[in-house]
């Protein structure tokens, strides 16, 4: 009886499979023709608007950062699963991918972005530190931000009856300032994002 | 009717920027204040006459004997307390100060049981400190040692530190660096940019640690002191020493933890060793809205910022002696006015066990954890609200707050006016 080991040795030392095994070829990956590619930049101006960060699905995948010759998106390849979403959510077209800015240019279709903010008026102890931090607050009201005196009823974030309350949650740009500096964690920001006609936007 | 520029009669910050709406005798809303602010103007808990108990329950009766029968009792004591103060305004201070003079009365305040120890720390070593617009205005480190602002100075952040825009720093959370310690995470840690967690009872050795390295001793620091990392003290440190301009605040975590005046003591000292590389200054966070005030005004009349006994006839101070809850835990002594405060939520067990033995009255609008232990209750205004008066913010700016409306209570000055004019008769000239 032969050792078990010989007929092993003669399976693995096969030439057609040490071939196969150290010489592998399989098919290289290729876009194909009707999938677009990831978001390449136009040469617009990016304004810094951060739309396409919070527009994204995918985190890590988009950045936007300062370059000597201005602010510029930068997509990680390796997060990106080319949604596209942030070509349609930049307002000045900074972006571009496939068929998406033609196409949104003859449908006249783009995002609406509008934000929420929730107060929770169980946590919230009035402090005024979102009120007074809100970059929208400090420029309608520039006695605000020095101290959390509100002299008009126009601000976004104002504290009355003890609580924070929302007066204009339309001027929001979503920046979550307040949300980030609630001691309490009382305050939530959230983004809502619509595609929407032009025409219904601006009538 | 809206009023402005209201004062705020709660914590020691004292906001004077709140727009009250007023209808008759009824506050409507409150706006700028914070959730406190607006309990303190919108709460209607008041009591509607004084009261006296008769053995089966509570009695109303009036004023004028709700007085006379204060009197009475004061005049009979041997060694009566008038306590608390921090909650009245000024002028009503004062007049209770000749009122113990009068008695030969021991009078306290309530940083006996507050901030008492900085006082004996400042009385040893100085204090450098400041105003809130200093702060405000130029500070880019900002520490807050054992106290939590959120809960109890809700808006001291957003208007006079961290949050607020100043003079030198126009993107004030940005700019300014925050650095919290206590021995819990609380709200005020989780905005932190430094968080220091404490062993209970630790604060005087890492003080001393933060001292060291501010000195240049690195390398005699421990790997953890009191439960904090060497590497976390040499970063708050650097943090320290980056500031142009640095304000340390602490509160009764300081104050009232093993060590006590000694805690703050070595504060005062870090300060000091912070001042010779770049500018620092240290406040305490203090409590009641005119509990400052009160230390002011003992101050003026007496020498001494609290616990005050006239028993020999002149003004003698000696914590530990002459403090309220030393005296009551002796059963020293036989009668005791509070006034603006609730010892009976906040002193021990026994000296709340002696008030409720001994004859106690309390003059204050809403009945609390001392009238239980009280036998006559005297409402009064609120300053504040339906009284008006001076009183003195956390930083020792003196701010006259305002009255809303004019209500039916007697004010804190015209009780106790009337209280010492009878006690005055009664001593004879
Ligand atoms: S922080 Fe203090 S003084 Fe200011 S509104 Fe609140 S309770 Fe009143």
């Amino acid at each position: 009886m032969s050792l078990p080991i010989i007929p092993y040795l003669q399976e693995i030392a096969r030439l057609e499979w040490l071939h196969k095994f150290f010489f592998v070829r399989t098919a290289p990956l290729v876009t194909p023709s009707y999938s677009r590619g990831f978001p390449e930049l136009t040469n617009k101006t990016c304004t810094h608007a951060l739309f396409c960060m919070m527009a994204c699905p995918a985190p890590g995948a988009i950045d936007v950062i300062k370059t000597p010759d201005g602010w510029e998106p930068r997509i990680h390849k390796g997060h990106c699963i080319r949604c596209g979403l942030c070509v349609e959510a930049c307002p000045n077209g900074v972006l571009t991918s496939g068929r998406i800015l033609e196409s949104m240019f003859n449908d006249s279709t783009r995002l609406s972005f509008s934000f929420r903010i929730d107060v929770d008026t169980n946590l919230c102890m009035g402090c005024g530190n979102c009120a007074v931090a809100c970059p929208v607050n400090k420029l309608i009201d520039t006695q605000m931000a020095y101290g959390g005196r509100a002299s008009t009823d126009q601000l976004l974030l104002k504290v009355s009856d003890g609580k924070c309350h929302v007066l204009h949650a339309e001027l929001c740009t979503g920046c979550k300032t307040c949300e980030n500096h609630c001691p309490n964690e009382a305050i939530r920001v959230s983004r809502l994002l619509e595609a929407v006609q032009i025409a219904e936007v601006e009538p | 009717m809206k009023i402005e520029d209201v004062v705020c009669t709660f914590c020691g910050c004292l906001c004077d920027d709140l727009v009250v709406e007023v209808d008759g005798r009824r506050v409507v809303s409150v706006e700028n204040g914070c959730t406190l602010a607006n309990e303190k103007f919108m709460g209607d808990h008041r009591l509607q006459s004084p009261i006296r108990r008769n053995g089966k329950g509570w009695e109303h009766i009036s004023y004028d004997d709700a007085i006379r029968e204060t009197a009475e009792i004061l005049c009979d004591a041997d060694r009566p307390i008038l306590y608390g103060w921090s909650g009245t305004h000024g002028e009503a201070q004062s007049i209770g100060i000749h009122l113990a003079e009068l008695l030969g009365a021991l009078v306290d305040n309530t940083s006996t049981v507050c901030h008492g120890p900085s006082i004996l720390a400042i009385q040893e070593v100085g204090h450098p400190g400041c105003t809130l617009g200093q702060v405000k205005n130029r500070a880019d480190v900002v520490v807050y040692w054992g106290t939590n602002p959120i809960d109890a100075h809700p808006r001291h952040m957003s208007r006079y530190t961290t949050f607020a825009d100043g003079f030198f720093l126009k993107e004030a959370f940005r700019d300014r660096r925050l650095i919290v310690v206590d021995v819990r995470k609380t709200e005020s840690a989780n905005i932190a940019d430094e968080f220091i967690t404490i062993e209970p009872g630790g604060d005087y050795a890492v003080l001393s640690a933060l001292r060291a390295i501010v000195r240049g001793k690195r390398e005699i620091i421990p790997p953890s002191v009191s439960g904090v990392s060497r590497e976390q003290l040499f970063r708050v440190a650097d943090l320290l020493l980056s500031a142009k301009f640095g304000a340390i605040f602490f509160g009764l975590g300081l104050t009232m933890s093993p060590g006590k005046y000694k805690n703050v003591r070595n504060a005062i000292e870090l300060t000091e060793e912070l001042s010779r590389h770049t500018k620092y200054t240290i406040s305490p966070m203090r409590g009641h809205w005119n509990v400052y005030g009160s230390n002011e005004v003992f101050t003026w009349i007496t020498g001494y910022p609290y616990a005050v006994d006239f028993a020999r006839g002149i003004a003698f101070y000696n914590p530990g002696e002459t403090t309220s809850v030393d005296v009551l835990r002796r059963k020293e002594c036989d009668a005791c006015l509070v006034v603006g405060s609730d010892p009976g939520a906040h002193f021990p067990k026994a000296c709340a066990e002696h008030l409720a033995r001994i004859p106690t009255i309390q003059i204050d609008p809403h009945t609390n954890a001392t009238t239980h232990l009280s036998r006559i209750q005297i409402p009064v205004a609120v300053t504040g609200i339906d009284a008006e008066g001076t009183a003195y913010r956390m930083d020792g700016v003196p701010i006259r707050t305002r009255m809303l409306f004019k209500g039916e209570y007697p004010s804190d000055t015209e009780i106790l006016e009337r209280l010492y004019t009878l006690v005055k008769e009664a001593k004879g000239p």
